[in-house]
């Protein structure tokens, strides 16, 4: 198709505010699916979408619309909305010329709303505002329109006015795509430049590579290279979305699509690289995506030592189709062999350790999350600590600094004192206040990464009735008065359940940490002690009482082959356990060090 | 009565799903099931079905019919039990008794026979009756004295009838033992070392005395599940356990195993041999043999066993053979259960390992000598004082021995 009747654009809102709702509308009313196979939020194909109601991975999918005699293709790039993937929703906008903010008409501006709009100004989109859920009896769209305006500078009057749900003026939205979203503007006839804007790995066919045609075009058969790899490889199957795979001849300049060479080598396939022919002119690679910042690090080790290799395989899989997922080998004296994986939050976090656990079905043991920490050594050298196991003694670094987060919240302006004292309980510095609306405040303070990791969410939605949103970045590192928390199990020092706290926190911490440990270690044939020392100050202690009877009565020549069972079925109940030393420790405990320190 | 569960002629019944262990030589110990009761007790896991309405000569003829199959010639020991072997009606006794002696010679082999009997069935005749037949130990499920306590446990006799047993198997030349259950809800310690006094009164050459166990698939296991049913404090079990040490032993009887006790040469042989790892033959339903490396079972359930025992001369249902260190695991798990503990070299043999293998298990011995459960006296292993209580735990580490990691 001729690139002047194409649109690339993609959705962005805060959470819950009808994406997919309207995407699903969309392939609705353009025919793309047919009614009978449609379901509610179609492109979320995940099972762990579907199960959390959320959007993890973006998805895209071609659709026609006829506007005033003419089709047009629109390519549409679902998104998702929580901050751990803001970096997803970046890819998605380098693919696209034009954005629909959508904002749910109740419930106004929110945190990622903002967020995501300054990624697509930022990324020069067109942005077209849309306000949803319109049929909400108490939705306050002329409300809404100004917080658009007062937050972001971007003119709502014209908004258009939407029920993702009924369908109610999705025909505009369309209309409006047309309209205000540039066509693409690459070279028709230039030399072949496509961007991998994600791909995603298939037993049976290789790796699926998704590309946004930038220059020229790709036809099946065509030998192409990965420009920062040199790879080459002859396509031999490219189609669009529809929201399936649907081979075509070939994909021309501004059109979204996929290819397939049976490609096995995962680490060939870069999300961000340049596509271009093997044999043709030079050209030079387009901009790829910045890295993404890894702010939150967790250890996996596979509960059983021989799937090492499984899970360096599934995470290899994995990191394809989430180029913000990475990982490393590392080793503890406790755990064994794993790997030290960084993701870009807490949620995210959840779900790979999830999809581990599903898709690859491995057992893990994982440590505690934890914070990216930086030391400036005696000799002067700044080096990043990814867990706290691996901080070095005081005595060889000057400096310990931790990561800190611009957090901006927007709540009703109401809520404002619990909030102010939230963030100053978790070492906040106030930065500034701004009203969006008679009725809705920004708040913005620099907060400790670590301090907003673990409940600082929660907390925020419960002193505003769950009206507050966050969203942050983080801004640099600050020396503070930090130390290392040691846990020492049966006087063993368990690399993998020490953490770094603030000094001042450190007592309340290690009695918290040690509470947690007590409940979750099981009984031993022997008194297991714990300790929470810094250095070698010993700061709490517990102990868990030992077992004193674990016998079975009655054991005869009838009985022995059922009762062996019995007790190897009761030896399996401790699957997911490590041993360390003589103790066995569950995997929850390892994440006991999480936390705050509240009893 | 009705008649016995055979199927009707021309239908072909399906053949036992496994094949029968080979005979077990001259001398291997014989175990013979009789699984009637005249009530299910709730707390009960073993085989058994209530008598009323049961076919129970067939099943006596059934057993026989197996046994010329599969007794072993000239039995060391015999253990006649159930279920209620002493529920059985006289004529059937003799039965019984004359038909396996008739097939394996065992009133001249045996060292030992027992037959185990429940109170409401034993009187001075049948206990005569049993001595007669052959039987050395009789083996008396006392379980309490205590009126509320056999009502809980759901008992078909009242304690009088406990006592009346007593003294009726104490009228006759076998040795007498008692079997009984502590910890049940409510009990404190002093009910229960009362009530083991007053049997120990008897002077039973033999105490059984078990922990209230809650066994899955029992009417008190769905009950617990359910909340309805609360076991006693772990202490005042450990406190049970121990005190039926100090009693037994005042009164002279030494603990042999976790719930044994005996006069000096009244252990029951017959048990050891399992606690050994060593062969049996048992008969009946439900009844499990070992012979050579092999262990199998016959059916825990009447019907197929009576319709297999009568068309294929045996009713073996499963079969398993375990991987060597495996073998030597459970040898060492069952082994500590005695108290003269466990010899590594014998243990081997008796896992059917040879002497010259890489022998994991002194090794992890050692390890739990150090966390004070094990102990070694003269090269045998023993469970330390603090480790008889945690037999299980200790018997978890020996049994991961044979699992690879
Ligand atoms: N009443 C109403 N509910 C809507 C509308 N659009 C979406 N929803 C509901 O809002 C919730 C979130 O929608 P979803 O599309 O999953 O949001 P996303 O997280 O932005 O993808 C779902 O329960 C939808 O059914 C609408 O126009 N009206
Ligand atoms: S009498 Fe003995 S075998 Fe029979 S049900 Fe009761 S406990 Fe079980
Ligand atoms: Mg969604």
């Amino acid at each position: 198709m001729n690139s002047k009747y194409i649109r690339n654009f993609s959705i962005i809102a805060h959470i819950d505010h009808g994406k997919s709702t309207l995407a699903d509308r969309m392939l609705e009313i353009t025919n793309t699916v047919p009614k009978r196979a449609m379901k509610d939020r179609l492109l979320d194909d995940m099972e762990l979408e579907r199960e959390r109601g959320i959007t993890i991975k973006a998805r895209s999918v071609t659709i026609h619309h006829d506007k005033d005699g003419q089709t047009y293709q629109l390519n549409l790039i679902d998104t998702p909305g929580h901050v751990d993937f803001s970096y997803e929703v970046e890819k998605s906008m380098q693919a696209c010329e034009g954005a629909i903010l959508l904002v749910d008409a109740s419930q106004g501006v929110e945190a990622q709303t903002v967020a995501n709009a300054i990624l697509a100004m930022d990324a020069k989109l067109a942005v077209i505002p849309v306000l949803n859920k319109t049929d909400l009896a108490h939705s306050r769209p002329d409300e809404v329109c100004e917080e658009i305006e007062n937050s972001l500078a971007i003119e709502a009057t014209d908004a258009v006015r939407i029920s993702a749900k009924t369908g109610e003026n999705v025909e505009q939205v369309l209309d409006r795509i047309v309209d205000e979203v540039p066509a693409p503007s690459g070279n028709e006839d230039g030399p072949l430049r496509a961007l991998i804007f994600d791909a995603v790995y298939d037993e049976y066919r290789g790796v699926i590579v998704h590309l946004r045609i930038v220059d020229g075009s790709l036809s099946k058969r065509d030998r192409v290279r990965m420009m920062s790899i040199g790879k080459v490889y002859e396509t031999t199957e490219i189609g669009h979305f529809a929201p399936q795979m649907v081979p075509c001849e070939s994909l021309h300049v501004g059109e979204v699509g996929y290819f397939i060479s049976n490609i096995k080598a995962l680490g060939d396939v870069r999300v961000g690289d340049t596509v271009t022919m093997h044999k043709g002119a030079d050209v030079e690679a387009l901009p790829g995506y910045r890295e993404p910042q890894h702010m939150v690090f967790a250890d996996f080790y596979p509960t059983n030592p021989g799937d090492y290799e499984v899970m360096r395989d599934a995470l290899e899989a994995l990191c394809l189709s989430d180029s913000s997922l990475t990982f490393e080998a590392v080793s503890s004296d406790a755990l064994g062999f794993g790997y030290r994986c960084g993701f870009l939050g807490l949620l995210h976090m959840e779900i790979i350790e999830q999809r581990l656990e599903r898709e690859y079905d491995l057992d893990l043991i994982q440590t505690a999350p934890s914070v990216t920490y930086e030391i400036l050594t005696t000799n002067g050298e700044a080096k990043l600590i990814h867990s706290p196991g691996t901080l070095p003694n005081p005595d060889q670094y000057d400096e310990l600094r931790e990561p800190i987060a611009r957090v901006s919240m927007l709540l009703p302006t109401e809520h404002i004192g619990p909030v102010l004292q939230i963030s100053t309980d978790h070492r906040g510095t106030f930065v500034r206040q701004e009203h969006i609306s008679p009725t809705r405040v920004q708040l913005v303070f620099d907060i400790p990464l670590a301090e907003i990791m673990y409940d600082f969410y929660d907390k925020l939605k419960s002193s505003t009735r769950g009206f507050g949103t966050l969203n942050y970045e983080v801004t640099g590192y600050r020396a503070d008065n930090l130390v290392k928390l040691n846990i020492l199990v049966a006087s063993k020092e368990v690399d993998a359940l020490s953490s770094i706290v603030h000094s001042s926190r450190a007592d309340a911490r290690g009695r918290a940490v040690l509470k947690k440990l007590r409940k979750e270690i099981p009984r031993h044939m022997f008194e297991v002690r714990l300790q929470a020392a810094v250095g070698s100050k010993i700061l709490a202690r517990e102990s868990i009482a030992a077992l004193r009877k674990d016998v079975t009565a009655k054991c005869y020549g009838g009985d022995i082959s059922r009762k062996r069972k019995l007790l190897e079925k009761q030896k399996a109940g401790k699957r997911r356990m490590r041993q360390v030393g003589a103790v066995d420790i569950p995997q929850k405990a390892f994440l006991s060090v999480l936390g705050g320190d509240d009893k | 009565m009705p008649h016995p569960s055979v199927p009707a002629p021309g239908l072909a019944a399906p053949a036992p799903p496994e094949a029968p262990l080979p005979r077990a030589p001259a001398g291997t110990a014989l175990y013979v099931h009789v699984p009637f009761c005249v009530v299910k007790c709730p707390y009960c896991d073993f085989f058994s079905v209530e008598a009323e309405g049961q076919d129970l000569s067939g099943t006596v003829a059934a057993l026989l019919h197996e046994a010329r199959a599969r007794a072993p010639q000239a039995p060391k020991t015999v253990f006649i039990g159930g279920g209620t072997p002493s529920l059985l009606p006289e004529p059937l006794l003799v039965e019984l008794f004359d038909g396996l002696d008739g097939l394996t010679g065992f009133r001249s082999s045996a060292v030992e026979v027992t037959a185990e009997c429940n109170p409401e069935s034993l009187d001075r005749d049948k206990a005569r009756l049993l001595a007669q037949l052959g039987v050395t130990r009789l083996s008396v499920g006392v379980q309490s004295l205590n009126p509320d306590t056999l009502k809980f446990l759901g008992r078909a006799h009242e304690p009088e009838d406990a006592l009346r047993a007593l003294e009726a198997a104490r009228g006759t030349d076998a040795a007498v033992g008692a079997d009984m259950i502590y910890a049940c809800p409510g009990q404190s310690v002093e009910d229960w070392e009362d009530e083991l006094s007053r049997v120990l009164e008897f002077e039973p050459q033999h105490l059984s005395a078990y922990n209230l166990t809650i066994e899955e698939g029992t009417l008190f296991h769905v009950q617990r599940e359910r909340g309805e049913l609360m076991t006693a404090p772990e202490e005042v079990e450990l406190a049970c356990f121990e005190r039926t040490r100090e009693v037994a032993e005042a009164a002279g009887l030494g603990r042999y195993e976790i719930s044994n006790y005996a006069r000096p040469g009244h252990e029951c042989q017959h048990n050891l041999t399992y606690w050994a790892n060593g062969a049996y033959v048992g008969l009946g339903p439900g009844a499990v043999s070992k012979v050579g490396l092999a262990r199998a079972g016959n059916p825990r359930s009447l019907a197929p066993y009576l319709r297999w025992v009568q068309n294929d001369e045996h009713a073996t249902l499963w079969r398993e053979q375990l991987d060597p260190l495996h073998r030597l695991g459970e040898t060492w798990w069952l082994g500590l259960r005695r108290s003269a503990g466990v010899d590594p070299m014998e243990a081997l043999l008796a896992a059917g390992l040879d002497g010259a293998v890489d022998d994991p298990a002194p090794g992890l011995a050692q390890e739990l000598e150090q966390q004070g459960l094990l102990e070694n006296v003269d090269g045998r292993w023993h469970l330390t004082d603090r480790g008889w209580p945690l037999a299980d735990g200790v018997a978890r580490k020996f049994l991961a021995l044979g699992k690879q990691p």
